[in-house]
């Protein structure tokens, strides 16, 4: 091991709160997310799979080897997508947080399978540029994890096709903003497509579904 | 206090909070082979009390109570049913078109497609046939399960779906999931995650004192 125990408690604290932290600022939808942290070349500390963040402790965090995920310890059975945080963390020495979820205005894009551009210079300055779309792939898949890694080239962010987005940092912190920036980025985007669509100045939700009721029946009225 | 009667009100807290839920939402469970705890319609559930979940025989309720009655009635496998209004869903239900597998988590959840149905009960039965849930036309949503954590969560990952449904008329249209893919995501998960995991769920809501089991969770993260 080439990390101090000092170090480890630290990040293992650091895990425990993103999973809280991902929790609280509503980051989480449906399904839980997950997160890594680098502990040193070949080792980093993720989030167990499928339980409670709240109910977890630091010392639930297993660690995995990035070289091969399949091998992991000291704690409880890691996310069944620690083979993609490997794959970024292996691929990218600059990367030492990142975090996959399932927002709803990042699923948004992901299902549409859209290339989301530059929306703000805090946007250029974080993700490094346009947020592609990886491949689709099924969970757990290579073309999945390959999909991802090959997307984020030169990017601190992509989508997964019909999934959710992943982001990666040079700490856990980083990766937080980058993950709040994309939120945050998706909801303008899809604000702007409205006010586009409409012709309208003002966006709300309603505006958003009496779009959607009109586009969906007007055809079928137009057959008749 | 009842222990079915604490899940029910369980879960309408998480459903309100969750805001997944608008003014005539109901939720059910399945007591027995004959009956059901049902809240009381016209009751909204951020304001459900103990006194305003009531057991009732499927075969004797009044009409309000019928889509729960005749569902259970139909359909053995089912034990706990979400009426629900949730905000993303009313859109859908109001052109009256199905959703296709937006999302891996909705495949998995819900199923490769979500149907509109008519809103009249056999309609709505014969929709959900080879199914857990369907949209009713002009209303909102019905969600099942073999328990009611598993009809909760379809509601949420529902509305999850039905959002991106709706925010795709705008961005460009859903590339959707094929239905290979989705079909198979679906297996895997009524399988393999979820099997155990709801027969311990089952118990929970029957009052029963079971370990948790938290390996079998895995499938449902991705």
């Amino acid at each position: 091991m080439a990390w101090d125990k000092e170090t480890e408690l630290r990040l293992r604290q650091v895990i425990k709160d993103s999973g809280v932290a991902l929790l609280n600022e509503n980051l989480v939808q449906g399904t839980w997310g997950n997160t890594a942290v680098r502990l040193d070349e070949d080792h980093m500390l993720v989030t167990p799979t499928g339980l409670d963040y709240i109910a977890l402790t630091p010392e639930d965090m297993p660690v995995v080897q990035i070289s091969d995920p399949s091998i992991w310890s000291d704690g409880k059975k890691p996310t069944s997508e620690r083979k993609i945080h490997a794959a970024i963390m292996q691929a990218r020495s600059d990367i030492n947080a990142t975090i996959h979820s399932h927002p709803i205005y990042c699923s948004i894009l992901a299902s549409a399978r859209i290339e989301l551009p530059v929306m703000s210079d805090e946007m250029q300055k974080l993700v490094g540029g346009t947020c592609r779309v990886g491949a689709y792939g099924l969970p757990g898949t290579k073309k999945l994890k390959n999909g991802t890694v090959e997307a984020m080239q030169g990017r601190n962010a992509c989508f997964m096709a019909n999934h959710g987005v992943f982001c990666a940092g040079k700490d856990m912190d980083e990766a937080f903003e980058i993950i709040r920036i994309m939120e945050k980025s998706c909801y303008q985007y899809i604000q702007e497509c409205t006010l586009k669509a409409t012709g309208q100045q003002t966006y709300s939700d309603e505006l958003l579904f009496d779009y959607f009721v009109v586009q969906k029946t007007a055809p079928k009225a137009k057959k008749k | 206090m009842n222990a079915t009667v604490q899940t029910i009100l369980e879960y309408a807290q998480r459903l309100v909070n969750e805001k997944v839920v608008g003014d005539s939402d109901m939720i059910s469970i399945r007591a027995e082979l004959n009956f059901m705890y049902i809240t009381k319609a016209g009751v909204k559930l951020c304001d459900l009390t103990e006194d305003d979940v009531i057991k009732m025989n499927i075969f004797k309720v009044e009409k309000e109570y019928k889509y729960h009655s005749e569902i259970y009635k139909s359909r053995e496998d089912i034990n706990a049913i979400c009426q629900c209004y949730p905000k993303w869903v009313m859109p859908i239900a109001k052109a009256g078109v199905t959703i296709p597998a937006v999302l891996d988590d909705m495949a998995q959840i819900v199923g490769p497609t979500c149907k509109t149905s008519a809103d009249d009960i056999v309609s709505i039965v014969k929709t959900l046939k080879g199914r857990n849930s369907c949209l009713v036309k002009d209303k909102g949503c019905i969600t099942s399960g073999r328990t009611l954590d598993e009809a909760y969560t379809c509601v949420l990952v529902l509305d999850k779906a039905a959002h991106c449904f709706v925010a795709s008329s705008v961005i460009g249209e859903n590339k959707i999931i094929n239905g290979i893919e989705a079909r198979l995501m679906r297996f895997i998960y009524k399988t393999k995650y979820s099997k155990k995991n709801q027969e311990n769920l089952s118990a929970k809501e029957e009052g029963e004192i079971v370990s948790e089991d938290t390996s079998v969770k895995e499938e449902s993260e991705v």
